[in-house]
């Protein structure tokens, strides 16, 4: 809808209101064909309407509005009109295209958003504030939190309860699994290569890692670093039937014999650039898998892989 | 939002109804009802040249909250005999009152093509079926019982006597003035198959 014409100095030239609201144009667009112009608004809610142009009845969609040509936007932007707050006080004749920007900073915008400075700190509208009760806004807020607290609550439950479900009824098939695989050769061979295949397309997706310094492995990582390992694997789609003896695989005691103690993996570095190793995404630590790494000798390797953490040096 | 526009768009026609030079030769008049922007009181003069001529015809405009998207929903209040137009209730059958409406039409424009509607009457889209026939069958008689309406209603000038004195015959018996001469405009005048419909 445009802007009143009482709002302009002077008298506005017939040729710049919308002949729909009868307001000074605002974000004008023409018909096609008659040219006539109309603010957006007002022109799209009478096409939704009737498809023509109100003035002379050419057919005309929404779809075929043009922008107004510029030189009657620029004939727009030149008239001066009175600041939306002018009942509140504000005295200020704007350029019509800085209108916006005005209102924006505008000191008389009754809603204009302020901090309270009585302690709250909420940002409420300016003339609000005069009613404005510190405690009582406060306890509103609590109160809505505190709403939406017993809601996010109750919904967790739902979840839990519905997560529980899930584990039952995937138990379940697990069990049903593994009585296949026992029962049925040809089951557990298809089942067995099912999972090498995994393995190896879930390698392909690991970007590439360069070990930089070997000497920077963590041997023996704690719980914590275990488990931010772990859920990064998980989260990067890691087998999961692989996922916990990989895990196992991420500590010295789990490791062959070429790599179990100090003095074995010092014997062993100049071996170590033969590795193939994916990196654990956004991690210093890299996966060592089985499928990849063939080319290494029995001692260096162990099925499904090894998980090896670093202090640094992972590129 | 609606409202707004419906309002601004009011107070704009208003005073160009006022400024325009119809109103100059007292042929269009506006008038706010209530102060509101909802309702207003309109009159056209009877065109020339017309059975209408010299009569005053008062219009009930409201303004729907949809304005200027939909039509002004006008009657007739003053009593009216045209083939479009209700004898009855004032209802107006015109096509740009209903789907050819416009959003650039105004009350001004409005007004105009309802005078233009009493100089060249429609009766192939009649509003009042009776009237039609008349208009179709007996022109000359339409044309004196619309001159009639004009004189009883719109302060026409052209008294008829012959015709007042079938009403006076009517109004004698105890029938009220208003529908003894709807019974007898609707009869072609004819005095006896009109008492007979009023007393049936």
């Amino acid at each position: 809808m445009g802007f009143d014409v009482a709002r302009f100095q002077g008298p506005v030239d017939e040729e710049l209101v919308c002949p729909i609201c009868s307001g000074v144009l605002q974000d004008p667009v023409q018909a096609p064909a008659c040219e006539h112009a109309f603010c957006k608004t007002c022109i799209n809610e009478w096409i939704s309407r009737q498809p023509t142009c109100p003035l002379d009845r050419t057919p005309i969609t929404s779809a075929q509005l043009l922008p107004a040509p510029r030189i009657l936007r620029n004939l727009l932007s030149r008239l001066r009109i009175k600041c939306d707050n002018f009942v509140h006080g504000c005295q200020q004749d704007v350029k019509l295209d800085t209108l916006m920007a005005h209102l924006e900073e505008c000191e008389f915008n009754p809603k204009r958003p302020v901090p309270c400075e009585q302690g709250c700190s909420l940002i409420i509208p300016k003339d609000e504030m005069k009613n404005h009760n510190c405690v009582r806004e406060l306890r509103n807020l609590v109160q809505s939190q505190h709403q939406k607290m017993t809601e996010i609550r109750r919904e967790l439950n739902e979840q839990q309860f519905q997560l529980n479900e899930q584990k039952r009824e995937i138990n379940l098939l697990k069990d049903f699994m593994r009585a296949m695989r026992v029962s049925n050769p040809i089951m557990r061979d298809i089942a067995d290569q099912m999972e090498r295949d995994e393995i190896a397309r879930w390698s392909i997706t690991l970007p590439r890692a360069r070990v930089t310094r070997w000497g920077g492995m963590i041997s023996t990582p704690d719980e914590s670093l275990q488990t931010l390992i772990k859920r990064t694997l998980s989260e990067y789609h890691c087998p999961t039937h692989v996922i916990n003896e990989l895990m196992e695989n991420c500590h010295e005691r789990k490791w062959p014999a070429g790599l179990n103690s100090l003095e074995t993996r010092q014997n062993s570095r100049r071996q170590y650039e033969n590795y193939v190793c994916k990196r654990v995404p956004g991690k210093q630590a890299v996966v060592v898998l089985h499928c990849d790494n063939r080319h290494m000798p029995e001692d260096m390797i162990a099925e499904p892989g090894l998980v090896m953490i670093f202090a640094h040096g992972i590129e | 939002m609606a409202t707004n526009i419906a309002a601004q768009r009011i107070k704009r026609e208003f005073k160009e109804v006022i400024k325009s030079e119809e109103v100059a030769q007292c042929s269009i008049k506006v008038e706010l009802v209530n102060d509101s922007c909802v309702e207003l009181k309109g009159e056209i003069a009877g065109p020339p040249d017309t059975p209408y001529e010299g009569g005053n015809f008062v219009l009930e405009i409201k303004i729907p909250e949809t304005y200027p998207f939909n039509p002004p929903k006008v009657r007739f209040t003053t009593k009216i005999w045209h083939p479009n137009i209700s004898s009855v209730t004032g209802a107006i059958c015109l096509d740009i009152l209903k789907d050819q409406w416009a959003a650039a039409m105004t009350l001004r424009t409005v007004l105009l093509s309802l005078q233009a509607l009493l100089s060249a009457a429609e009766p192939d889209d009649p509003q009042d079926a009776v009237v039609a026939k008349q208009y179709k069958e007996h022109p000359e008689m339409f044309r004196q019982t619309a001159k009639h309406w004009t004189s009883a209603y719109a302060g026409g000038p052209c008294k008829m006597p012959e015709l007042d004195e079938k009403i006076r015959r009517l109004t004698d018996m105890g029938v009220d003035e208003h529908n003894a001469r709807v019974a007898l405009s609707s009869y072609d005048w004819d005095l006896e198959r009109a008492t007979e419909q009023i007393f049936s």
